[in-house]
């Protein structure tokens, strides 16, 4: 038993037509036991830029607070917003500082570029080992599965309605096939101008 | 003060893992069983022409993979059972005869199992698409689509979406045509080819009716 599935959780970001979209799931385990149907793994960080962290959900606080403090002073400091790739190099550094007694969280990064709006998303391992895509990045307890939905259902430029379709079904669909995620999701379609956050009806099992 | 050590011993296993992936789907009147045609073992390939189905009878084609010692073993042991139910019996096995027989001889080797997964498809008495997947040990079920081997966990959860309209609300339930059954076997076996290393190389599509068994054969990725 690995300590990054002792919590449970699904992630996915995929990128569509000047959007992007991230989703997880809601449930939050103690390996078997189901211990909070509302617990949150995506983080605001601004308008255009959501970071999603699956693993130990211990870490998941620590770290989301921490990722908030450097942001924080990066825009007081820079009087302006960071690219999403800034962050995500600054996320990779953050987990490289504790390479040899890391956090147990898997970063997942979704934004859009402050000035241009060109969409991004990365995902990382818990040492900071980062990775970009143009398609789409999962991550947690179902990787395979999501694997699966995703490489069959996602196709490029969609626009944000049927980029939400596809994010929502590859994930409850993942999700359903892995016992220690589930119990409801959460989908973030970001756009240039507006961010809608849906929750999605799944089985609550 | 002792030196703790932990124990731990370099140990041969009867079993190795040969990969690859197998589907099958019942429709109405037909079955379609799929595997890929990749061998391999940890990072080598040992052959890129290795279908994981074997014919039973006309109308019963069983999907093995796993440990490929253990698959070869299954398959003889199942194929010569049938030939002796038909020169017992003056008939062929039905599916569900061979289905259950599989079952308990998959439990004689509870203690030392094949390692091998197994999923069956073919005709019911009815001519009806009938799929029996099994595990290790033989537990048995008869479902409409069931997928095995390293890349299952990746096609699974699209079966359940596009064949068991599951998370779809306003959809319609139609019944499955063996185009879109066959369309949706290569989709998901070339959407498995990219993400698992041991599946790729080729798949191997076989349709059973009441004609008989029709194959195809559609190269997939070879890296």
């Amino acid at each position: 038993m690995s300590i990054l599935e002792y919590n449970g959780v699904g992630m996915v970001a995929m990128v569509g037509k000047e959007c992007v979209a991230i989703a997880a799931d809601r449930r939050l385990g103690i390996q078997a036991q189901t211990i909070s149907t509302d617990f949150q793994k995506i983080f605001r960080m601004n308008d255009k830029l959501y970071v999603g962290l699956p693993g130990l959900a211990t870490d998941v606080l620590s770290v989301s607070a921490q990722l908030r403090y450097h942001l924080n002073l990066f825009q007081l400091k820079e009087n302006r917003d960071m690219k999403p790739k800034a962050f995500m190099n600054m996320v990779c550094i953050e987990l490289y500082k504790n390479r040899f007694g890391p956090y147990f969280v898997e970063p997942v990064v979704a934004g859009l570029d402050p000035k241009t709006n060109e969409p991004f998303i990365a995902g990382m391992d818990l040492i900071g080992c980062p990775m970009e895509a143009d398609d789409f990045i999962v991550g947690g307890t179902c990787t395979e599965q999501l694997y699966g939905m995703c490489e069959s259902l996602w196709k490029p430029d969609m626009e944000p309605d049927d980029l939400f379709e596809t994010i929502s079904q590859a994930l409850l669909n993942a999700v359903d096939r892995d016992a220690l995620s589930g119990w409801g999701c959460v989908v973030h379609v970001i756009e240039k101008d507006k961010v809608t956050t849906r929750t999605l009806k799944a089985r609550m099992d | 003060m002792q030196e703790y050590q932990p124990v731990s011993y370099q140990r041969w296993s009867p079993y190795s893992m040969n990969g690859g992936t197998i589907l099958a789907i019942a429709g109405e009147d037909f079955s379609v069983v799929a595997s890929d045609t990749r061998l391999s073992e940890s990072y080598q390939i040992f052959t890129r022409d290795l279908p994981k189905t074997y014919q039973l009878s006309d109308k019963i084609v069983l999907a093995s993979c796993g440990f490929h010692g253990d698959v070869l073993k299954v398959t003889s042991a199942v194929k010569e059972r049938m030939k002796m139910y038909e020169y017992e019996h003056h008939r062929k096995m039905s599916c569900e005869a061979v289905a259950q027989y599989m079952s308990t001889m998959l439990y004689y080797r509870r203690f030392f199992p094949y390692y091998a997964y197994n999923i069956i498809a073919g005709l019911d008495k009815e001519g009806k698409g009938a799929v029996y997947s099994f595990d290790v040990v033989g537990s048995y079920e008869r479902e409409t689509f069931r997928a095995g081997g390293t890349a299952a966990s990746m096609l699974q959860p699209l079966l359940d979406n596009q064949i068991g309209m599951k998370n779809q609300s306003n959809m319609e339930e139609m019944p499955l045509s063996k185009e879109k059954a066959i369309s949706l076997v290569q989709d998901v076996f070339t959407s498995a080819a990219e993400r698992d290393i041991y599946t790729g190389d080729g798949l191997k599509i076989s349709i059973i009716s009441a004609a008989g068994t029709e194959v195809k054969d559609i190269p997939l990725r070879r890296d």
